[in-house]
């Protein structure tokens, strides 16, 4: 009569959809193709609320108004723009809960900016843990 | 507008009475998920006037006339919309057949546990509604537990009652898949504990609380069907466990294991509830996975130091559980770890060989990694067992085992 399974979480896995971009392909989104692609990313969200997925997420300001932080010498040493020069830059996250790593990644597969820029997908550390 | 707080022994009252008013409700019009909408209503109602006039003489009747009031309110704002909409009225859907009187000694809980452990359900969506509708928790107390946005868990809270709505969760109590449905629910216990008590001393207190809350829900169980050994075996195999929360952990929240804690610190009372339970299911009920596991935590719990642990009679029992639960993966891990200890680490690791554990694990194969390398270890294979610890810290998605595992590698360097 019992049902003991190797499934120890009954919590499905966090992840963080990180959302790469540049100014050619944010530009596309106010181009004559923008309105349907912000409808696309409203559904998707939408979705993903209806869903019980979505946990949160935030845009980033442009990687132009970055500071660095550094310490030289234990000195701190602050300058404008981001560490390394790179042909897309971290421009916001998604953070899901979903059954599956297959199941966040196809998230972002319909993210609308896929199509034009990468995205990542990575499980988020959890605070508790088994004792070995 | 203040929030009530109502006191400690009104909210246990509350929370008591909540799941038998639900199965009061249910019993008579169906609906679950209209029923369980009034009964919160109540419990706000109540949380709400108590505390400032006092607890009524009845206090079941109390609620169970809100909640028939809200319900029926909201029957007629619905029919009269249908009405208006479809020009025709369906009554809806019943989840509970009138006709089929339950067994007149059976509380109303557990009906209300029966029904939030519908098989349509995802196990996330049985324990959310079952801390709801049995815990008589808010949704807010919910969603602090699992750490999610309150919206978050109240879209999930009535998607599960849309799907129970949808699957037509229908089912007579005298119904011969209540065993089965028994399965499923010391599963959605075993499963609320377990999340409960993984959480680590940085995480919301909320959480740690679901281990309460399912021995709580579990002795409940127990008192209703005291002779089912699995449920015994359950509630024996969480206070067995929780008696060793204190020890499981430093201050620091690094997790110690079991032959390094300090047994000085482990709940003696706990145990000594433990092993009473365990010993009377074993002598009287037919012999389950549940049990079994509660047979080995009672031996663990019995020496009374790591050195003295009886692992032939541990391993024995694992030999018992493997049959009980083919298959499962985290059985044959720490049944490998007793063959070690009664064997040898190099039988240990010829055992795991013999089975095709990592395509089971799924995202869990650190764990056969983190066993592995600990194998090694004790075999003389210092270079082998670091480089295992260190996979199986890479793929962990728990800091405190991460921390673990690369200490254990930092230690062989």
């Amino acid at each position: 009569m019992s049902r003991t399974t190797a499934r120890l979480r009954p919590t499905a896995m966090r992840y963080m959809i990180m959302i790469y971009d540049n100014a050619q392909s944010r530009e596309v989104f106010t181009g004559p193709d923008g309105a349907a692609l912000m409808g696309e990313m409203e559904a998707l969200m939408a979705e993903l609320r209806e869903s019980g997925e979505y946990l949160g997420g935030e845009a980033l300001a442009d990687p132009a108004q970055t500071r660095s932080v550094r310490l030289v010498d234990g000195v701190p040493a602050v300058t404008d723009g981001p560490l390394a020069e790179a042909k897309e830059h971290f421009g916001g996250y998604l953070m899901v809960e979903c059954d599956s790593f297959e199941r966040a990644c196809e998230i972002a597969r319909r993210w609308p900016s896929a199509r034009f820029t990468p995205l990542e997908v990575r499980p988020l550390m959890s605070g508790g843990g088994e004792e070995m | 507008v203040s929030t009530a707080s109502p006191s400690g022994a009104t909210e246990e009252l509350l929370r008591t009475l909540a799941p038998r008013v639900l199965g009061a409700l249910v019993r008579r019009h169906g609906q679950f998920d209209a029923c369980e909408d009034a009964v919160q209503e109540a419990l706000l109602a109540a949380a709400l006037q108590w505390p400032e006039g006092g607890v009524p003489d009845e206090p079941f009747a109390w609620l169970l006339t809100v909640a028939s009031r809200r319900l029926v309110d909201g029957f007629r704002a619905d029919s009269a919309r249908r009405t208006r909409e479809d020009a025709v009225f369906v009554e809806g859907e019943r989840l509970v057949d009138d006709a089929a009187p339950g067994p007149p000694d059976e509380d109303d809980s557990l009906l209300v546990l029966l029904l939030c452990c519908d098989p349509s359900l995802s196990a996330p969506s049985q324990l959310a509604l079952t801390l709801r509708a049995v815990g008589g928790l808010t949704t807010a107390q919910v969603a602090a537990a699992f750490l999610v946005p309150e919206a978050t868990m109240a879209q999930r809270i009535s998607r599960a009652k849309a799907t129970l709505r949808r699957a037509g969760a229908r089912f007579a109590l005298a119904g011969d898949d209540t065993a089965e449905r028994m399965g499923v629910v010391l599963h959605v216990l075993y499963l609320m504990f377990n999340e409960g008590y993984m959480a680590s001393s940085g995480d919301a207190l909320a959480r740690a609380e679901l281990t309460t809350e399912a021995i709580r829900l579990t002795r409940m169980v127990h008192a209703l069907l005291p002779g089912d050994g699995e449920v015994t075996g359950l509630l024996s195999l969480m206070l067995l466990t929780d008696a060793r929360r204190a020890a499981r952990a430093t201050s620091g929240g690094d997790l110690i294991p079991l032959a390094k804690q300090d047994r000085a610190a482990w709940n003696r009372a706990e145990i000594a509830e433990g092993l009473a339970l365990i010993e009377d299911a074993l002598r009287a009920a037919p012999l389950g996975p549940y049990q079994v596991q509660a047979a080995i935590a009672a031996l663990h719990a019995e020496a009374r130091a790591a050195g003295e642990t009886d692992w032939p009679q541990i391993l024995a029992l694992y030999r018992l559980l493997e049959r009980l639960l083919p298959g499962n993966p985290i059985v044959s891990l720490n049944h490998a770890v007793a063959v070690a200890e009664v064997d040898g680490p190099r039988a240990a690791l010829a055992f795991l060989d013999e089975r095709d554990l990592d395509s089971r694990l799924g995202e869990a194969t650190h764990r056969a990694d983190a066993v592995r390398a600990h194998l090694l270890e004790r075999a003389g294979s210092p270079r082998a067992a670091r480089e295992l610890y260190r996979a199986a810290a890479r793929r962990t998605t728990s800091l405190p085992e991460r921390r673990y595992l690369e200490s254990r590698a930092a230690a062989l360097d």
